[in-house]
């Protein structure tokens, strides 16, 4: 367990200052960035649209855009930029000579990618926080300050957008460690999040990977609060599969690095 | 000596059908440096590779410190140090970010970074990202990483690739160095002859995927010695043939008188019977053929 995490500090060493921390922290201030300029500049049809339950109504139109396609396109980049770390910088030969499980190579790498979506969720969500506060600090019109939060339902969302992305995770990273071209996985992660959300009417669309997060959103309710959604359950089962098929791909290919 | 690196009858071939590699029987012995010596495309990278199990051993066995390198992988690595290659380096990181992953990895003292960096000269990068480096400071770098936490093995194929005559002579006096303060074995791939000559102890020549010749530069030279000769060119070549033939196992190569040569001595006393038998010695050659030379016949034999 300890050399496991002396492999997951040595990820996080590589991805300081690398594009794939920067993409986190800017892909969790973009829609934050563009509703205070929204607010700010259009304040009367905001602050009147958002007169009752203003916080509701500000999360759940920033919700809309993350699920259906920020947070998918930044986990499909980020499984790609970790990866091309190794990629880019002739790295994965001395990291499959160093003195690593492989288990701990392959792991460590898919946690570090894991973490940053979290971070992205969790900055996602202070971010949206700060801008609703300022916007009302700034200008009158907007009564955020005096209006329940509901922090838990934020809370549940969060979680559940988490767990409804997993497969999307779990294909990209496999993806991003055959293809040594950094293209070839963006490419066809970007195609099949298209091809998802044409098909969003569809009936089987539970089996659609790249629609998980958008149905979560859409299917939010307090009622569904607690349960999984049978589109959630699907990314879990994808999520093992996908990931032990990813694993066991990457132990018995012939060459490495 | 036991040997720390062995292998028995590697054969590798990446297509079917090709052999990449064919029955390679590596020795390395504790305490030297191995020159891994053969053109491009020979079979050097290959067999390294394999060795640091980045290619999965077809055909062979692998040892590496007494131990089958399959099933003992995690514990010879930590023992190993390598550069194969390009520098593996991350262009986004510092020097000392860059041996902080490994050191990381490892769990050695921090101090150790400061020692690489310093056995290897770079102690004066600071902020400086290894994307900006030169090569001849990124080729440093990665064997700093590769020495950062003591190896007893060090695997470096091309360390000098790329690298300025002065970087040559400076990595290679590093490899003398380890070689003899740390008693380092260091197996060191090159294709360029007189580098190898210049710093190793044992010798192998791999061409084609087979290894031609293995042993010690002692050996190498006793070869070297038995293929030298001394061309004599005289006003009566066959006179003279007949004359030495008394003494020595001459011979006439396409109208050229060779005499093999194993001392100066022997020179002295073939000019003396020539001239004391009236025949004019125009030009004595001794034709030492070199490290390059033998290189080239060997190479060349095996086409």
């Amino acid at each position: 367990m300890s050399s496991f995490i002396h492999s997951l500090q040595s990820e996080f060493i590589k991805t300081k200052r690398s594009s794939s921390f920067w993409l986190s922290v800017i892909g969790a201030l973009f829609i934050p960035v563009i509703f205070f300029l929204m607010y700010t500049f259009k304040a009367d049809v905001f602050s009147k649209d958002m007169a009752d339950m203003p916080w509701q109504k500000h999360f759940m139109r920033g919700w809309q855009s993350l699920s259906s396609f920020l947070l998918p396109m930044f986990a499909i980049l980020t499984c790609s930029l970790v990866v091309q770390i190794e990629y880019k910088n002739n790295g994965w030969k001395q990291v499959f000579a160093s003195p690593q499980p492989l288990g701990n190579i392959f792991f460590s790498k898919y946690l570090s990618i894991h973490g940053m979506i979290i971070f992205c969720i969790i900055l996602f969500n202070v971010f949206m926080v700060i801008c609703a506060v300022a916007v009302s600090l700034i200008n009158s019109k907007y009564h955020f300050l005096h209006k329940p939060f509901n922090i838990v339902a934020i809370m549940k969302l969060s979680v559940k957008t988490y767990i409804s992305i997993l497969a999307i995770m779990a294909i990209q990273y496999w993806l991003s460690l055959r293809f040594k071209n950094f293209i070839a996985p963006i490419g066809i992660g970007l195609g099949l999040l298209i091809t998802s959300l044409i098909l969003l009417q569809w009936e089987h669309i539970d089996w659609v990977p790249y629609a998980y997060p958008i149905l979560t959103f859409m299917k939010a309710s307090p009622k569904n609060g607690q349960v999984l959604l049978p589109h959630e359950l699907h990314s879990i089962i994808i999520f093992v599969v996908v990931t032990i098929a990813a694993f066991l791909d990457m132990k018995y290919r012939k060459e490495r690095g | 000596m036991s040997a720390i690196i062995k292998t028995e009858n590697l054969d590798f071939a990446f297509q079917p059908g090709v052999k990449t590699l064919d029955q390679v029987s590596l020795s390395v012995p504790e305490g030297a440096i191995y020159g891994f010596l053969g053109p491009n495309g020979a079979g050097k990278t290959t067999t390294l590779r394999l060795l640091l199990g980045l290619l999965r051993n077809q055909h062979g066995t692998i040892e590496l410190f007494g131990q089958d390198f399959s099933r003992n992988r995690i514990m010879i690595l930590k023992k190993l140090g390598s550069l194969i290659e390009q520098p593996s380096l991350y262009g986004h990181l510092t020097a000392r970010e860059n041996l902080e992953i490994y050191r990381v990895i490892h769990q050695c003292a921090k101090s150790r970074i400061d020692e690489v960096l310093q056995i290897v000269g770079l102690e004066n990068t600071g902020r400086k990202k290894a994307r900006q480096f030169s090569l001849g400071m990124k080729q440093r770098l990665s064997i700093a990483v590769a020495l950062v936490h003591e190896p007893e093995l060090l695997l470096l194929d091309e360390p000098t690739n790329g690298l300025d005559p002065n970087g040559i002579i400076e990595v290679r006096e590093l490899i003398k160095k380890l070689n003899r303060e740390q008693h380092t074995t260091i197996l060191v791939s090159s294709h360029i002859l007189s580098e190898v000559e210049k710093m190793a102890t044992h010798v192998g020549i791999i061409h084609h995927g087979k290894l031609l010749f293995q042993g010690t530069m002692a050996e190498l030279q006793l070869m070297k010695k038995s293929n030298a000769n001394l061309e004599i060119e005289t006003s009566d070549n066959a006179k003279a043939l007949a004359l030495l033939q008394q003494a020595f196992a001459v011979q006439e190569v396409e109208g050229r008188i060779l005499l093999p040569l194993n001392n100066r001595e022997e020179s002295a006393q073939a000019n003396r019977i020539l001239v004391q038998n009236g025949i004019d010695v125009y030009a004595l050659h001794p034709q030492h053929s070199n490290l390059e030379q033998l290189f080239l016949d060997i190479t060349s034999e095996n086409k």
